[in-house]
């Protein structure tokens, strides 16, 4: 075991590598710098030149990607072209708003989806099992920009009972502890709901299926031949069994905790990581956009480091051996 | 059958939205708070769209960290309601008679937030650090005269002096730039100095915190020198997607908000808040690319004017919240005139035209920005309208790094036919930088105009010092231009805010926006 994860961390270093020499480069490949947007005609474009030579870009772009590099082992990512702090600070800033509402949204749509999933393969083709179905798809085919919308009219213009915009009340900064806490869950309702809302669907499916296919096989119907009482077979036999597709899909979207979703983040003001990376996008902003790369590719390896590791957990045939 | 479960469902919702915003429409007169009602405790919460990026305003190029660094931080000059430069920390000011010397008399009561007073110093300081090609201010070529610095002096704490290697009039509205404290900032690297996120100016309002993504406060600075402000604090909001900044504004959690032509209507007609309209210092065209044969003869650019309906396109567009234009200047500028040819629509003559400059088979294509609705519907408008006199027109949205490369790409002939984006254009008048032959390719000339008697105006009008004199060359300069049609003038948009009931002492509204004098702005509680 001890092995197998350090074989795999270190499998890590050339990954990391490869990705950032890729993303550098197809990177610099999109139109424009981090100059054009500054374009205006009481600006002399000599004076950007002057901007963009002062930032390095007037190096050839492989020089540009070692001097970045050569940064990155000494634990720098550089420092953001717009704000002039340094890249991990601005990451840093964002995380905590990100993850307070990734992770809440995350538990909240596992709890109901699993279940879900569950209930309409065994009650399949129920009336139950219809209605949910409805309900995934009006939510697959909804934009989260709408309902988030919708949502914010409802309850935060006509009814008055929760907040449309932000992450706290900000004059509140002085009250307890308590208050604020209050303060902040009353934000996070709406923008939860509404991710909750539109990613039910995705994995009720996914956990449907995966139970369907399970409640098919054999040894489902030895388990239940030989007498068990039916919530055994369900709980005991066939969703440890039907979790291991879950597990992967769970563990893929692990990186989706730290990048934040845009719209959402865009649509409630929420200060989160999904709008920091799309800003530096749009504005060309090298360092930062390296640093959230660099950041999300080791996130996607410990994704699915952890997904490997949990299908040894749920599946007894999955070992990893010593050698 | 679950067809219709779904219809039914997404009908319940489209409803419960529909609903949600309707009302009566009529619109209702602005009403102001009485100045008495004034809450001292009170908070203004603004509404910024976009992410704050760098509190310092020899670097900031994007428009909301411009709007906190406005409320912290004064320049020598600023400019009035009738966009008139009028002393700030500067109580006067002369200019020698060469028109090459200029000496500022400033204040003696100013303050820097952290308590050291403001000298002479620190506006070298503020200048010299544009200058430094180090630092990374886009603000450089304001002080830079065809090539040359402008040198500045400190005579003794509170006269400076400003050489310029010749005579500039667009200098003076150069003053406003903000000051930055040589006491906190000298001997550092400005780009990245901790001072940006925590900055300290002598303005009515200083900066107490900020959360990266979610908002700045800043409060009253009771030392201000033009008076204590009423506000308690001004809380900046980032609320990055418009109609969630509306929502925001209709549930009351901010005071004001930028609204859209599409909603105009809707909350004039609201009660609770004020809506106000007023002019931009801003003016939106279609640039044909005289490089390309295709636009060389003047006659098919006169056609195109002659086949656009500008009316039309106005009403279509902004109903109303807009004007056409008709010359490179915006008519709130003193140095507006219409006395130019506004070819009126009449697509007879525009076919006449075609007819003898030889291009009946015209067909090009239009290139604009993606993320401006208001360009994008009007370039699929233009495309009809010049359909009727039979040129064919695709239209190209691109993404606005990609279409600066095509057109500020280093050498000619770009690789387009026709532009239509805007301009936002500086208090003086001053168009060298967009007309001069100079400024091709390198330069915002990029559609390679040229015209030596054009070039000759732009040059005296940036040179001569007297207004009377400067109004009659740029009257001059736009006649000429218009003559030429190297851009279609299209419309000047108006910038629209919708301000909540409870704010006043708001000035009158103009392209300076509607809070000039800070100090005066209250709430009511």
């Amino acid at each position: 075991m001890k092995t197998f994860l350090w074989r795999r961390i270190i499998q890590f270093i050339p990954l990391i590598f490869g990705v950032s020499l890729l993303s550098f480069f197809v990177m610099h490949l999109a139109p424009g710098d981090p100059t054009s947007l500054f374009t205006n005609p009481n600006i002399d474009p000599r004076e950007l030149a002057r901007i963009r030579a002062n930032w390095g870009l007037d190096q050839p772009i492989y020089l540009q990607y070692f001097y970045w590099l050569g940064n990155l082992l000494r634990g720098n990512l550089g420092t953001s072209y717009t704000t002039g702090q340094p890249v991990l600070q601005e990451i840093l800033a964002r995380l905590p708003a990100t993850l307070m509402l990734m992770i809440p949204a995350y538990i909240l749509t596992l709890l109901i989806t699993i279940p879900l999933g569950v209930i309409c393969a065994v009650k399949k083709d129920s009336w139950f099992d219809n209605l949910i179905t409805i309900f995934s798809f009006a939510g697959m085919a909804t934009p989260s920009f709408w309902l988030g919308l919708v949502l914010m009219l409802i309850f935060a213009v006509q009814l008055h009972w929760l907040p449309a915009v932000g992450i706290s009340e900000i004059s509140a900064t002085n009250q307890s502890m308590l208050a604020r806490g209050i303060d902040f869950l009353r934000h996070l309702i709406l923008p939860l709901s509404t991710m909750v809302l539109l990613s039910l669907a995705g994995i009720t499916r996914y956990q449907r299926a995966a139970m369907l296919e399970v409640l098919n096989q054999d040894y489902i119907r030895t388990a239940r031949a030989k007498g068990l009482p039916e919530r055994m077979v369900i709980y005991k036999h066939a969703l440890k069994n039907a979790l291991i597709p879950i597990v992967t899909i769970i563990g893929l979207s692990l990186p989706d905790l730290f990048g934040g979703a845009f719209i959402i983040e865009t649509i409630f003001a929420w200060p989160g990581m999904g709008r920091l990376g799309v800003m530096a996008i749009f504005q060309r902003n090298y360092p930062l956009i390296m640093g959230i790369v660099v950041f999300s590719a080791l996130l996607i390896m410990l994704g699915n480091l952890l997904a490997d590791l949990a299908y040894a957990w749920v599946d007894p045939r999955i070992r990893y051996a010593k050698k | 059958m679950y067809k219709n479960a779904v219809v039914i469902f997404l009908f319940l919702l489209v409803c419960l939205t529909g609903c949600a915003g309707s009302g009566s429409l009529s619109a209702k007169p602005i009403k102001l708070p009485d100045p008495a009602q004034a809450d001292l405790n009170g908070s203004l919460i603004l509404s910024l769209g976009g992410e704050v990026s760098i509190i310092n305003p020899i670097l900031l190029t994007d428009t909301s960290s411009s709007a906190i660094e406005g409320t912290i931080f004064t320049g020598l000059t600023t400019i009035n309601e009738k966009l008139e430069v009028v002393p700030d920390l500067a109580k006067s000011w002369d200019v020698s008679a060469d028109g090459k010397i200029w000496t500022f008399h400033l204040r003696s009561d100013v303050k820097w937030h952290d308590g050291q007073p403001f000298t002479a110093d620190d506006v070298v300081f503020t200048f010299n650090s544009i200058l430094n090609p180090k630092v990374n201010s886009v603000r450089r070529s304001d002080f830079i005269i065809d090539g040359e610095p402008i040198k500045f002096r400190a005579l003794d704490n509170l006269t400076v002096q400003a050489f310029l290697p010749r005579p500039f009039a667009p200098f003076l509205t150069h003053t406003g730039m903000s000051l930055i404290p040589k006491h906190l900032l000298e001997g550092k690297d400005i780009n990245t100095a901790e001072f940006n996120r925590r900055p300290v100016g002598t303005g009515p309002f200083k900066f107490k915190e900020w959360v990266t993504g979610d908002h700045v406060i800043v409060v009253r600075n009771d030392n201000y020198y033009l008076g204590k402000p009423k506000l308690a604090q001004i809380i900046f909001k980032i609320i990055p997607d418009e109609n969630s900044m509306l929502v925001a504004l209709e549930a009351g959690e901010v005071d004001s908000a930028g609204v859209p032509p599409k909603d105009y209507r809707r909350l004039k007609a609201k009660e609770g808040l004020n809506v106000f309209e007023y002019d931009a210092l801003t003016y939106t065209y279609l640039a044909f690319n005289l490089a390309n044969p295709k636009f060389q003869d003047k006659r098919v650019r006169q056609a195109l004017a002659y086949a656009t309906n500008k009316e039309q396109l106005v009403k279509l567009i902004f109903k109303g919240l807009a004007s056409p234009a008709y010359a490179p200047s915006v008519p709130i500028s003193w140095a507006y005139s219409d006395a130019v040819e506004k070819y009126p629509y009449n697509p007879e003559k525009a076919r006449q035209l075609l007819k003898e400059a030889g291009t009946e088979n015209l067909s090009f294509t239009i290139l604009t920005n993606q993320g401006n609705k208001e360009r994008e519907k009007a370039a699929v408008i233009l495309q009809q309208q010049f359909e009727k006199v039979g040129i064919e027109v695709n239209v190209r949205v691109m993404e606005w790094s990609a279409l600066l490369k095509i057109i500020n790409a280093p050498k000619g002939p770009k690789d387009f036919d026709a532009v239509l984006m805007g301009w936002s254009l500086g208090l003086d008048p001053d168009a060298y930088s967009i007309w001069h032959s100079s400024q091709y390719p390198v330069g915002f000339n990029f559609i390679d105009y040229r015209n030596t008697a054009v070039d000759r105006l732009l040059a005296r009008g940036r040179t001569t010092l007297n207004q009377a004199e400067r109004k009659k060359i740029y009257a001059k300069l736009w006649q000429i231009i218009a003559a030429d049609q190297p851009y279609l003038f299209l419309w000047y948009p108006k910038s629209i805010e919708a301000i909540r009931e409870r704010v006043g002492g708001l000035s009158r509204p103009g392209p300076a926006g509607l809070m000039l004098h800070l100090e005066k702005i209250f709430v009511t509680k």
